[in-house]
Order: structure tokens, then sequence, then C-alpha cells
């Protein structure tokens, strides 16, 4: 079962390999594509990440609502249990 | 005089156009497709048979759109076109780029606005054809980079709409991230039209002062290796500037090759 902080960490290692983005700038506040610079290209990549790392079919929907990291790791959270 | 009776003819005659497109894609949509995809056959055949009069109904409507006089055209090294796995990418200066590009390439699949699926003309060759909706950018990338590594040749304007004339280029990520996933070949191909026809916000009957000419040029394949060797959101944004760049040289140099200058001077 994987913790927050462990998403948090993939999610880390997953912006700094993906978008060369430095893991101390991605906080659960931080805004994906304000701040982060993240648009549905990104998106798409992403969320191919997601789905290797657990292992799950994911759809662009479930991440419809996520706006900031933090939204991002609770919606993985949640398709990771489900 | 004779310009004005050049005029006074080609205002009906782009009238008989549309008209003559409408046509087209309420006959095979509703009648020619469906009648063929009622053949049996595997999926892919039937999607083959469909493309293939696609391509041929597009060729017609080019030599329809020439003979009565709206436009000529000149489209060389069409044999590089239709390759399998190969990403063919065209700037997008006028409405009726897409009907060259699909007579001149065999089995194309292409990527299309949503808008396609809502027009009457349109909607049933589009789908009976298999062409991808730009609608969902995921599904868009998913879908594409499927059908790339299943081999089939696949068109993609990049600047996703048409050309705002007098605006500098600008391409989505999309094609360039497509292309870094899953293409064998990208081949780009320049289209200049002049002059401006049916272009962005233009309607169809402010026609051009004279008969318009097209010209297509299909440029060099463009080696992915390089793009590869970074993750694919950084190569997809260095492929992008670097085609940015390509299809601007271009445009610039009149239409001739971007590199001939440098050449002549290396030779000099």
């Amino acid at each position: 079962m994987l913790s927050s902080d462990q998403i948090l960490q993939m999610l880390r290692t997953a912006f700094a390999e993906l978008f060369e983005i430095d893991p101390a700038r991605v906080t659960p506040t931080t805004r994906l594509s304000e701040d982060l610079e993240i648009d549905s290209i990104d998106a798409v990549d992403l969320i191919d990440r997601v789905r290797r790392v657990i292992g799950k079919k994911v759809s662009p929907e479930d991440f419809r609502s996520v706006r900031t990291v933090g939204d991002l790791v609770q919606a993985i959270e949640r398709l990771a249990k489900g | 005089m004779l310009k004005s009776i050049s005029y006074c003819w080609r205002l009906p005659a782009t009238a008989l156009c549309f008209a003559m497109f409408g046509l087209l894609g309420l006959v095979s949509g509703v009648l020619v497709f469906p009648l063929v995809r009622l053949v049996p056959g595997r999926k892919a055949t039937r999607r083959r048979r469909v493309r293939a009069l696609f391509r041929f109904g597009m060729r017609f409507f080019v030599e329809f759109m020439r003979a009565v006089g709206v436009l000529t055209y000149e489209f060389r090294d069409t044999r590089r076109l239709g390759r399998p796995g190969q990403m063919i990418l065209a700037n997008h200066p006028s409405l009726i780029d897409v009907v060259f590009l699909i007579a001149f390439t065999p089995q194309p699949l292409c990527i299309v606005k949503a808008a396609m699926w809502r027009n009457p003309f349109t909607r049933w060759p589009v789908m009976a054809a298999g062409f991808v909706s730009n609608d969902s950018t995921f599904d868009m990338v998913e879908q594409t980079a499927a059908a790339l590594a299943e081999g089939q040749s696949v068109i993609i304007f990049p600047e996703g709409t048409r050309t705002t004339p007098g605006q500098a280029l600008q391409f989505h990520r999309g094609a360039a991230n497509i292309a870094v996933k899953a293409a064998l070949i990208v081949t780009p191909v320049f289209i200049r039209c002049d002059p401006t026809t049916l272009a962005k916000n233009m309607p169809w009957y402010r026609i051009p002062p004279r008969r318009v000419r097209f010209t297509f040029r299909v440029g060099t394949d463009i080696d992915l290796a390089e793009f590869r060797k970074a993750p694919p959101p950084l190569a997809s944004r260095a492929l992008n500037e670097h085609l940015l760049q390509v299809f601007a040289d271009e445009l610039r140099s009149g239409g001739r090759p971007a590199q001939e200058p440098a050449d002549r001077l290396l030779r000099a």
C-alpha cells in the first residue's frame, strides 16, 4: 500500500526525470499548471508514468479536478486503493 | 477586363466547388462508405478500403477544382508519403490543405478537429475512415501513437488550426509528443498558397484577385534519434522547437530548401 509520502516522493522523482523540475519545488500546495507549467501534453506523459507505477489502468477523467500536487497525491491514493 | 472575367467566373466556380465537396461528403458518407464497410473482411482491411476510396474522392475533388479553374497546384515527391509509421507534418494556410494531403497520401489517417464530427457533410466520412479527433489531448495522443506503432501513416497539422495570416507560426506540442513516442519517420510538408485563400476567418465568397496556386514540397525526413535521448516531455519540447525552426526557415525562404544558399557558399 502506498502512503501519501511515498506517492509524493514518487512524484518528485517523476517531475525531476520527466521535466527536470527541482524536487524542492514539488510540495503539496504547488500548483501544476501555474507553478510548474505542466500543460495538457505533459499531463499525458505524467498520467502514463502514474499508470506504470501503480500498475492500474487510469484515465484522464480521474485527474479532472486536480489542480495542485496535493490533489494529485490524493487522486493517486484513491486509484491505488480502488 | 480579363481579370474581371476571371473573377466573375471564379466566384460561382468556388460555390460549385463547395457544393461538390458537400455532395461528395454526403454521398460517400451515407451511401458509399457504409456499403463498402458491409463487404466482409478484417477490420483493418475494411478500413483500408474506405481510406483508398476516401483518397480517390479527394483526388477527384482536387482535379475538379483545377478543372473549373479556381486553382492550380504542384505537389512533388508524393512517393515519399504514406510510408509505414510515417508522421506527416504540414503547415495549414488554407481550409483545403487536408484535401490535398489525403489525395496524395496512400492510406492516410488524419487528426482533424472535433467539429468535423458535427458537420453533416464530413461526419460520416471521418468516422468511416477512422480519423482521430483533436478533442481530448489524452485520447488523441494515445490513439495516434497506437496507429503509428501499428504502421499507419498519420497526417497532422501541428498548428492545431489554420495559420493566422501575418502572425508568427505556433505549434502545439502534441504532434512532437506523439512523434517522439511512436513515429518511425517524421516528414514535413511545406504548403504555400498564393494568394491567400480560405484562411482562418475568411468567408468562402471572399475569393482572391487571381487564381490560387498551391505548392506542396515534401521536406527531408527529420531524424528523431538525437531527440529520443531525453525523457519524452523534454524531447518533445526540443523537437517542437526544431520543427518550428524548420518550417519558419522554409516558409521564409520562398520555397527553396533552406540549406541551399549555405551549400552554395561552401562550394564557391
